[in-house]
């Protein structure tokens, strides 16, 4: 009889204890499902965030000391990019990776049919001014701006200005 | 006499222990899901105010001012880190819940905004204001917040000075006329001693909380006013580092122009990043300025301006 009980008793134990360990279980799951939904947001939140940041930013960088003209091309001009200033800050651009948080930033010349890539070399003979990389990702956010330069001519002219149309836009990637 | 005992089953103990231990868990679960979920929201709201910030960035106007409201009372703290190649303006938020503030290590992080204000800035509606700062060529904007909750009284203001603010039409920034809760920012020898921020525009130094804040340009004054003096000396310092940068970029489009076109500027701006670089403190910007002026007109003058 006492046998019977202490084996019934350790059955109960057995029992409580099975279920305990699924009630866990059930928790941990419950959880893990709950985290993973949160983490989803957050990283919707952090895109959404780069987004805003780009859309915002591509309507003021051409203004930005690394960008603008100032005077250089006569009056002070707004939405203008000083192709020079550019094409030096291309020799500095490891310094300024993370300084305006997107993944590129082009400027392509619009009247222009072809693709070149610009460098310090082959300036201003070329069509595409890519700051970062020479490849591009993700998703972009663009504004029209001016692209100024100086030139020379040979004939009576000597130096003049030159200004371009071009398309400046700033990509930024989804976060993963 | 038979003694009474209070009889309890293994499995009745058993199952207490564990159902204290499952709701234990299951409290502090649900109390540091609720802590995480507060510093997420601080760190988002820290990025979105950073990022509200971009449209600051001025053309060629003078200021232009803004204001931000928040849907509870918010403190935003602000801080400056100046290692790295910018260094950073560090920003972090907590709002009040429940009658206290909630508690945030994270700093949102950004290298290219100088925001000078208190190390504290509390309130539910900020006004910010900014204004661009050229040392010689432009270097950034400086953005100044204040909460509305602080006001600004200025007296005797230069005309340049009054003119600004009355354009700027900023709610918590008022001239003269000021009451006693105001912080006065005085602008010549007060006698009584009752001014809380002394400016004074022949030394180019500011007086606040008992230390000196040394200035060039009407955009340092402003930071140097709205800031602490920790802040102020460390977004300098933040400032000449951009300086520096920037002073190689037009180098380097100098020696560009002049190799392509055959203009030369001939400003020196070596010896500006360099005097840039070395900026121990405030007290010292005059003697970068020496050079910043002389540059300045020979870029004025120049047949290819480099700015």
């Amino acid at each position: 009889m006492k046998y019977m009980k202490r084996k019934n008793a350790q059955l109960k134990i057995q029992q409580m204890a099975f279920v305990l360990i699924a009630v866990t279980l059930l928790f941990a799951l419950v959880g893990l499902f709950f985290l993973r939904f949160a983490f989803s947001g957050m990283k919707e939140s952090a895109t959404e965030l780069q987004e805003k940041n780009a859309l915002l930013l591509i309507s003021k960088l051409a203004n930005s000391p690394e960008f603008s003209c100032g005077e250089s091309f006569g009056a002070k001009k707004t939405n203008c990019v000083d192709f020079e200033k550019v094409i030096s800050l291309k020799e500095h651009i490891d310094k300024y990776r993370n300084f305006w948080e997107v993944s590129n930033i082009e400027i392509r010349k619009v009247l222009s049919e072809n693709e070149k890539i610009c460098t310090y070399q082959n300036y201003p003979n070329c069509d595409i001014i890519r700051i970062y990389d020479n490849e591009i990702q993700g998703y972009g956010a663009d504004n029209f701006v001016s692209l100024c330069r100086k030139e020379f001519s040979a004939e009576a002219i000597g130096i003049y200005d030159k200004c371009e149309i071009a398309k400046m836009t700033i990509f930024y990637k989804e976060v993963s | 006499m038979e003694k009474g005992y209070l009889q309890i089953s293994f499995a009745w103990l058993f199952a207490f222990l564990a159902g204290a231990f499952i709701i234990f868990l299951a409290i502090y679960a649900s109390k540091a899901f609720i802590q995480n979920s507060d510093e997420v929201q601080d760190t988002k709201t820290s990025k979105e105010i950073g990022i509200l910030l971009n449209p600051l960035e001025t053309g060629f106007e003078t200021g232009k001012t803004t204001s931000i409201n928040m849907p509870s009372e918010t403190r935003i703290q602000n801080r400056c880190d100046i290692f790295g190649t910018f260094g950073k303006q560090l920003i972090s938020t907590s709002k009040k819940s429940f009658g206290k503030w909630t508690k945030t290590d994270r700093l949102v992080d950004f290298e290219n905004k100088y925001i000078f204000s208190e190390d504290i800035v509390e309130g539910e509606k900020f006004y910010i204001f900014s204004k661009p700062f050229y040392f010689p060529f432009k270097v950034s904007d400086l953005i100044y917040l204040t909460s509305s909750k602080e006001r600004y009284c200025f007296k005797d203001t230069p005309d340049r000075i009054e003119n600004e603010i009355k354009s700027l039409n900023q709610k918590n920034i008022i001239l003269n006329n000021c009451s006693e809760t105001d912080i006065k920012v005085c602008f010549s020898l007060n006698i009584n001693g009752k001014c809380d921020i002394n400016v004074d525009y022949n030394s180019k130094i500011v007086k606040k909380n008992n230390k000196i804040m040394h200035f060039e340009y009407d955009s340092l004054m402003y930071a140097a006013v709205f800031s602490s003096p920790e802040i102020y000396e460390c977004q300098l310092k933040r400032l000449m580092k951009r300086t520096e940068q920037l002073a190689l970029i037009y180098n380097d489009k100098a020696a560009l122009i002049s190799y392509k076109v055959g203009c030369n500027s001939n400003l020196n701006l070596l010896a500006l990043k360099n005097l840039a670089n070395n900026l121990e403190s405030s007290a010292n910007l005059n003697s970068v300025n020496l050079i910043v002026e002389d540059i300045q007109e020979k870029n004025k003058v120049a047949n290819c301006k480099l700015w």
